[in-house]
């Protein structure tokens, strides 16, 4: 965990990180195992050290949290980080909930529960929506070449304007619902003929 | 050496903005090619716009609502998809936040680079003359407004061509369209309806509706590690194209670092990734849009083209990719 992921901990602690960035670090660590974990054992020391009872930057997720408090996993994520739960939070939620990342992590799975067919991509991160044919995960082999058309992307637009056409090529519409990427595979014989026509001036018909 | 000569470039363009936007007395084709292409690049930089846009692409138009504000150098867009599950995407600089509203799910990108509505507009770091030709066409009403048509043709059949439809009181294209060699339009962009540098309202960036309650995710974010010497280069290049940078690039699923390795003819781009195979599957062809890729095993090594090019271009780059 770098100095800059503790600064925000510290922040979002203290109640003084901006709410975008709140939800940020919130997302962040719900979809981040070992970061949360670090950052759990990080608040617990911090907490110990000076003693603190409440935890400010929580007041913002009470409700969501309070939605949360059914979920057992949650509950179990609690329970290996909690150091020394205060206790108006255990009247709170009727659980012990120690650490805001506890909460931030539990809320993140709360979330994560609600999506019926959650598929882990490369990289780790999730999506939603595997099973609704009207939000598609590629195929592993376009998954591939997906990362070399956005990092072709990416990387043109340092050269010149490029677009978020590319990207909303990401979200075709098919029959009136948005498709995530579909890349087209070409029939090897439709470009044989340009291969051969390469060097013969093009019919510029405008 | 690169990043010295576009800022030359960029302070010329601003200059040479300047004097053709100081000029509003001049007909159309009294100013030259080059120099709307510098106003063009300008106006987009700068330029505040509201309006309905129009792609149509490979037989299919989408219709977007696109708010787009510049404020000292940082962009902040809305586009918002007219069909379908009405997808929105808000730019606040760097994050991107794309909304599926009836998903009730927000992915979070990040994107490090200056991206505009518009697909390959030529930038004015280009070396027009030995690949392609830059002419005005006629005049022409676009959204509404007087434009001017400027056609970018290539000079053989290893890019595309252009045409763009620029707003003449502003510069800012009203219209583009990418063009095969046949002459049929891969990919058009058309403004129905624009307002150009009037006071947009905070609000109008701000999500349609409550995105509260949404669920979640984040993107990978794509990591560039470092400027690299690469033994690898391309033995019979398409003439016009040279390289403009190699690195190394982290990507989901990889476990050794891909190398990238980008060409251009200074309009068209092509990137070349180079990885071990390792058993993966890769189609030989593919297309995304205007876009083609061409995959090849070599040497143990796959290697891939991609680009805004036609197919034969990158079929033709990632064949001829060897290692010294």
């Amino acid at each position: 965990m770098n100095d800059a992921i503790k600064t925000q901990i510290s922040a979002f602690v203290d109640g003084e990180l901006p709410q975008n960035e709140a939800e940020l670090l919130l997302r962040r660590l719900c979809q981040d195992v070992e970061l949360r974990n670090q950052a759990a054992e990080y608040l617990a020391m911090g907490r110990a050290m000076r003693g603190e009872r409440a935890i400010a930057g929580m007041s913002m997720l009470r409700e969501r949290v309070s939605a949360a408090i059914d979920d057992k996993e949650l509950q179990e994520e609690f329970a290996e980080s909690e150091v020394a739960a205060p206790r108006f939070m255990r009247s709170l939620a009727g659980v012990a909930i120690a650490a805001t990342v506890a909460l931030a992590a539990l809320v993140g799975l709360q979330q994560m529960s609600d999506v019926p067919d959650v598929e882990t991509v490369q990289g780790g991160e999730a999506v939603a929506g595997a099973a609704d044919d009207s939000y598609t995960v590629p195929e592993p082999e376009y998954d591939l070449l997906s990362d070399y058309y956005n990092s072709h992307d990416a990387s043109s637009s340092h050269i010149g304007f490029d677009s978020i056409t590319p990207r909303l090529i990401t979200y075709e519409i098919r029959d009136g619902r948005v498709v995530e990427i579909e890349l087209t595979d070409v029939p090897a014989e439709s470009d044989e003929q340009d291969v051969e026509n390469a060097e013969t001036s093009p019919a510029d018909t405008l | 050496m690169m990043t010295r000569r576009r800022q030359l470039i960029a302070t010329a363009c601003v200059a040479l903005g300047g004097l053709v936007a100081a000029a509003p007395g001049l007909a159309a084709d009294e100013i030259s090619p080059d120099d709307w292409l510098v106003k063009m690049a300008s106006a987009v930089q700068t330029t505040n716009y509201e309006g309905t846009v129009i792609r149509l692409q490979n037989g299919r138009s989408d219709t977007l609502k696109v708010v787009h504000v510049v404020t000292d150098g940082v962009i902040r867009e809305k586009v918002v998809v007219q069909e379908g599950d009405g997808l929105e995407i808000i730019r606040n600089g760097n994050e991107v936040h794309c909304i599926l509203p009836d998903k009730q799910t927000v992915r979070v990108e990040e994107w490090n680079d200056q991206s505009t509505l518009f697909s390959s507009l030529p930038s004015t770091d280009i070396q027009f003359g030995s690949e392609y030709d830059v002419s005005i066409v006629r005049e022409e009403r676009v959204a509404g407004r007087k434009a001017v048509l400027l056609a970018i043709r290539p000079h053989d059949h290893y890019r595309y061509g252009h045409r763009i439809w620029l707003d003449i009181a502003t510069g800012f294209p009203l219209q583009t369209k990418l063009m095969r060699d046949d002459g049929e339009a891969i990919e058009q962009v058309k403004f129905a309806d624009i307002t150009l540098d009037e006071e947009i309202h905070a609000s109008a960036l701000t999500p349609s509706t409550s995105i509260e309650n949404f669920r979640w995710f984040t993107q990978p974010q794509r990591k560039i590690n470092r400027s690299v010497d690469s033994p690898w280069n391309s033995v019979e290049l398409p003439s016009g194209f040279a390289v403009m940078s190699t690195h190394e690039e982290d990507l989901p699923g990889r476990d050794m670092p891909v190398v990238h390795i980008l060409y251009s003819d200074g309009l068209a781009n092509v990137s070349v990734f180079i990885e071990p195979a390792n058993g993966k599957k890769f189609a030989r062809r593919s297309r995304v849009g205007a876009s083609n890729s061409y995959s090849v095993e070599y040497g143990g090594y796959q290697v891939t083209a991609v680009g805004e090019v036609p197919a034969a271009t990158v079929e033709k780059i990632a064949t001829s990719m060897q290692p010294n």
